[in-house]
């Protein structure tokens, strides 16, 4: 069901994006979360956004997510259509840092909760979800309640409910940031294994620099607050790609570039906050 | 850990009913010592023995008047938790006139039930709706509070959550803020159990033609302690199982805590 033939275009094809945004500002208040932001996303393309902490990753993907507006005079545009964020709240399949797992709901039924908000049958949509468990690592555990699972799959059973969301934009906000390096190594295999065959365009934040290389067609720095896009690295490595792809030349050449480029905007970052804090 | 925490849930409940029966024999065989050991007379404190011997001789009198109070309390307590529930839930998905509703619902609620009793006597009658109005009234405005705390202590990036996937207000109401409030709603019913026992006694004994509290008024009146005792006993009974049925369904409806 997931399963869509594509050319197997590895990088997606820039001609087509899926999402563009320019000139994208978000301010609280007097804070400025995102300036001039500017990005591009082709269909089936895999991008990865790092970026210090606090630049603003989150409010862009609140906005992407159609959360939050962004401020009035930038571009959005979704499959080729001028948009507001607010339009793209059910088209775009999002999933948040933590797992928001629901505790009432076992492994099945809380993999099915898009499904069921979109008003699939429960047990069409039980059916279609337990065809799926083995993907996920999760066979046996259906009828299994949250509080039963480990970090790992936990985090499976959210993208499993993200992936069951069947939306050609995926957004994933750090989904591995809470795990443990062994599990997180796996989980990323994993997710490039699913990826590979279903094929979907997924924008993927970390702060985790040979996560973004390992796993991206593209990676993406930001600027320190208010957030930009300060760099743009494609990523040519070939796929699929093999764990020791992350001491190969080539991967480390990358890793030399964004590391700079992420050093200089978190001593900004880093600057402003002791400057806030002597200033206090 | 996780072996363990299963073994608490079945461990803990036996452990504490052991423990209150434990306490209630030796607060009761403290009662009969006393009694003896210092002579009460029966109108300062009756000997439990004669107090039982009493439950059982007039069994189906007391019966009858703790059906009588049990229903009207379980009737109240049925109504105030659905208008409990209900305004709390109205008051999530409208939520302009909440804080005025709140403040209303608080001021009248900090005069106790007794206080409007005699008005609910005048407008309801002296029959079983006086009570089961001024149960249902306490009963509502303590699950009312415990729900709309319930509804509120939703995570916000859960219902972004939702959103995300196109679900509406309803929906999120449904799916995720009522879950996520049962722990607090049923907490509050739980505590509301005893509350509408207390109650229906209490303006039974102002004015009523049957029930715990009518033979308790008529006991004192006729001077007869060991009766006003045996309506007690049998009052703190019912509360109990009460009180202990609904925790039962908590703890069965709340599995995941």
């Amino acid at each position: 069901m997931l399963q869509k033939e594509r050319p197997s275009a590895t990088a997606g094809d820039p001609a087509k994006p899926i999402l563009e945004l320019r000139n994208v500002n978000k301010t609280f208040g007097s804070v400025a979360a995102l300036h001039d932001f500017r990005a591009s996303v082709a269909l089936g393309e895999f991008v990865t956004v790092v970026g210090p902490s606090g630049c603003g990753k989150s409010t862009l993907f609140n906005i992407v997510a159609g959360l939050e507006e962004p401020d009035t005079g930038g571009i959005l545009r979704f499959e080729s259509r001028s948009v507001h964020a607010s339009d793209l709240l059910g088209r775009v399949s999002f999933m948040p840092q933590r797992d928001l797992l629901f505790s009432w709901r076992t492994v099945i039924d809380n993999a099915i909760l898009a499904l069921e908000v979109e008003g699939v049958p429960r047990k069409k949509a039980r059916a279609e979800a337990l065809g799926l468990l083995p993907e996920f690592g999760l066979s046996g555990f259906a009828d299994h309640y949250p509080h039963q699972l480990s970090g790992g799959m936990r985090q499976r059973v959210a993208l499993m409910r993200t992936f069951l969301f069947k939306r050609e934009l995926m957004l994933l906000d750090e989904p591995f940031g809470a795990l443990d390096a062994l599990t997180r190594a796996m989980m990323q295999r994993w997710l490039l294994d699913v990826w590979q065959k279903n094929r979907r365009t997924i924008l993927f934040i970390t702060h985790d620099v040979d996560e973004a290389i390992f796993l991206g067609d593209r990676v993406l720095v930001m600027t320190a607050r208010p957030g930009g896009v300060k760099l743009e690295q494609r990523v040519d490595l070939p796929r699929p790609r093999s764990p020791d792809i992350v001491t190969s030349p080539a991967f480390i050449e990358i890793k030399r570039a964004l590391l700079a480029a992420i050093e200089e905007e978190s001593m900004k970052s880093f600057a402003a906050a002791n400057f806030r804090e002597y200033a206090q | 850990m996780k072996r363990r925490t299963i073994a608490t849930r079945t461990i803990v409940p036996s452990r504490e009913v052991q423990r209150g029966i434990i306490g209630g024999l030796m607060l009761l065989g403290g009662w009969e010592a006393a009694t003896r050991l210092l002579e009460l007379p029966t109108y300062v404190l009756p000997p439990v023995s004669g107090i039982v011997q009493a439950i059982v001789e007039r069994r189906a009198a007391l019966a009858a008047a703790a059906g009588y109070t049990g229903g009207e309390a379980l009737a109240g307590y049925l109504i105030g938790c659905t208008i409990g529930i209900g305004v709390a839930v109205l008051l999530a998905l409208f939520p302009w006139p909440r804080r005025g509703f709140v403040s209303v619902a608080t001021a009248i609620n900090s005069v106790p039930v007794v206080g409007y009793a005699p008005l609910l006597l005048l407008w309801f009658g002296t029959g079983i709706e006086s009570k089961i109005a001024a149960v249902a009234f306490a009963v509502s405005f303590v699950v009312f509070i415990s729900t709309l705390a319930g509804l509120d202590r939703v995570d916000r990036r859960a219902v972004d959550l939702m959103r995300s996937f196109g679900a509406g207000k309803l929906a999120i109401l449904w799916r995720l803020r009522l879950p996520t409030a049962l722990p607090l709603i049923a907490a509050g019913m739980r505590v509301s159990t005893v509350r509408s026992i207390i109650i229906a006694i209490v303006v039974e004994m102002l004015g009523a033609y049957g029930g715990l509290g009518w033979v308790i008024y008529q006991a004192v009146m006729q001077i007869d302690f060991v009766q006003v005792w045996a309506a007690i006993f049998v009052a703190s009974a019912i509360s109990l199982v009460f009180f202990n049925l609904i925790g039962l369904a908590e703890w069965k409806l709340v599995f995941w805590r």
